[in-house]
């Protein structure tokens, strides 16, 4: 009787102490993203999108110079990683499988999966950034790429290993070559995973500005030459929240607010096709 | 005289590792005949049935000594095209393997791989592929609909289609109904039966009653070794060696 009188007691102890600990990680989130919602949603505006920064101090202008830098260099990135993450994860899954080589490699992308951006963004500094002589949105491309490349590599392979094997062996016993085994059979049956892999990690480096600082710098005026420091959102929003303006902050706030939407609207996609997948 | 399909001699085979999975096997496959493989867990029988295809090829260090003769050619060879000889050998595998596609493209698969590229071509060979397996009635309203969306049977059914458009000479099975509800067996092994007409087939089983039922010629395996190998009748009414006849009694396996 004693005993299971303890066990409740313990098992209520386990429940209330798990429920805190959700709301207590809970409240934070809800504060963070109610912030960001308050001080944006009232900082929106059109001129947000369609104008660029005025000269400091002076009111008015927007962002547009940063929204179109972020997706350029985003959209660059994406063209430079996902290829060589899919590409490194079908070796990984197909080619070297069960070789000590494709652990290897595993474990590495695994431990650059949580290298710090700003270790990625000085990396590109020294080997694009200091011999070039100049910073550019080329460099912050491919600051980003690198830190895609691991997350689409990894999440590759292992949505490429989820394919059963006897699937190859199948289309093997028809006469197919290995690449076209891997194209026709094995992609078509990992692709929803693989694409969701792939917009993770976009949602992951839209976030990054540490890696943009030391490679596309910034730029108080509208460019798409590729060749030159770019704006992008997340280093205006560093410049704005440190600058001593108030319509500077509201900015940031806007453009923290369109980085939360945009990656929220990725991740809601992502989870959508996941859905849709195994609905099937 | 049967004319013989293929014909195994003094084959050995040893996985990476240097296991000596295959000992000094040696029997014909008749044309238009099935011939069944049977024996207890991990005798070889599936071990042989992957030679047929080369199916060992695909991981290193696999190595076979021996022949088996195709046509009048060691397919052992090193010298053989294995995209060539895996289009006239077909293999069905214990569980079903539809690809992720429709069940129209799982057929047009094997087909377009030997470069048909026409439409009315491509529907006409799978019909006809799907009507040899006994599935078209059951399909023909989802053709464009995903495989995975077959029952179990249906699926089995499918990968015999695929492997049937293709036109191969021989087709392997192994244990194609482990895997399956017996209803959906009965059918397949329907199929097995009325195939052999037109192809000759060598099929993997664990069940005795199914390599009574459905095969012309059966040979049994133990640690590697083709104990036997005769007409079935004869091997399930009075075989002569005392393994088969304990085997085959139930004594072990």
């Amino acid at each position: 009787m004693n005993y299971q009188k303890v066990r409740i007691l313990k098992s209520r102890l386990a429940f209330i102490v798990s429920t805190l600990t959700a709301l207590f990680g809970i409240f934070w989130l809800v504060f963070i993203i109610g912030d960001v919602l308050i001080h944006g949603i009232g900082a929106l505006n059109i001129n947000l999108f369609i104008k660029d920064p005025t000269p400091a101090g002076v009111e008015g202008g927007g962002l547009r110079n940063a929204f179109v830098g972020h997706l350029l260099i985003t959209f660059f990135a994406t063209l430079m990683g996902v290829p060589i993450g899919v590409l490194g994860g079908t070796f990984l899954a197909e080619y070297a499988r069960d070789r000590r080589i494709a652990r290897f490699i595993s474990i590495l992308s695994d431990i650059m999966v949580s290298v710090p951006g700003l270790v990625v963004g000085i990396f590109v500094y020294a080997i694009l950034v200091k011999p070039l002589g100049h910073f550019s949105g080329w460099a912050g491309s491919v600051a980003l790429a690198i830190i895609m490349i691991p997350v689409v590599l990894r999440t590759t392979e292992n949505m490429l290993s989820l394919v059963p094997w006897t699937i190859r062996e199948a289309a093997f016993a028809l006469g197919a070559p290995y690449y076209k085994v891997i194209i026709q059979v094995v992609y078509r049956g990992a692709a929803t995973g693989i694409l969701t892999g792939i917009l993770l990690s976009i949602a992951r480096v839209t976030g990054e500005a540490a890696p943009l600082l030391f490679t596309a710098f910034n730029n108080s005026f509208f460019s798409i030459n590729m060749n030159e420091p770019m704006a992008s959102l997340t280093v205006t929003i560093f410049q704005y929240a440190m600058g001593p303006y108030d319509s500077w902050h509201a900015q940031a706030w806007a453009g923290a607010l369109m980085i939360t939407v945009f990656i929220l609207f990725i991740t809601l996609i992502g989870r959508l096709i996941i859905k849709w997948r195994y609905k099937r | 005289m049967m004319e013989k399909a293929l014909e195994v001699k003094t084959l050995n085979f040893y996985y990476a590792g240097k296991t000596h999975a295959l000992k000094n096997i040696n029997f014909p496959v008749y044309k238009n005949s099935v011939t069944a493989l049977i024996g207890p867990s991990g005798c070889g029988k599936t071990t042989l049935l992957r030679c047929f295809n080369r199916m060992h090829d695909l991981y290193p260090g696999n190595r076979y000594e021996g022949e088996i003769i195709f046509n009048g050619i060691n397919i052992l060879s090193d010298r053989i095209d294995l995209i060539d000889l895996r289009s006239r050998i077909g293999m069905v595998f214990q569980k079903p393997t539809p690809f992720p596609m429709t069940v129209f493209d799982n057929i047009a698969y094997g087909l377009r791989l030997k470069g048909i590229k026409k439409r009315s071509e491509l529907s006409e060979r799978v019909e006809e592929a799907l009507k040899q397996a006994a599935l078209w009635d059951e399909v023909k309203d989802k053709l464009h609909a995903s495989a995975y969306e077959l029952s179990g049977g249906q699926q089995q059914r499918l990968c015999i289609a695929r492997a049937l458009a293709v036109k191969p000479e021989v087709l392997l099975f192994d244990e194609p109904t482990s895997a399956l509800d017996p209803i959906s067996t009965g059918k397949i092994e329907e199929l097995v039966i009325a195939l052999k007409k037109d192809i000759t087939i060598i099929i993997v089983t664990h069940n005795m009653q199914q390599a009574a039922r459905v095969s012309d010629w059966t040979g049994f395996m133990m640690l590697g070794e083709l104990i036997e190998f005769g007409r079935t009748d004869r091997i399930f009414t009075n075989p002569s060696e005392k393994l088969t006849e304990e085997y085959i009694t139930g004594r072990f396996g």
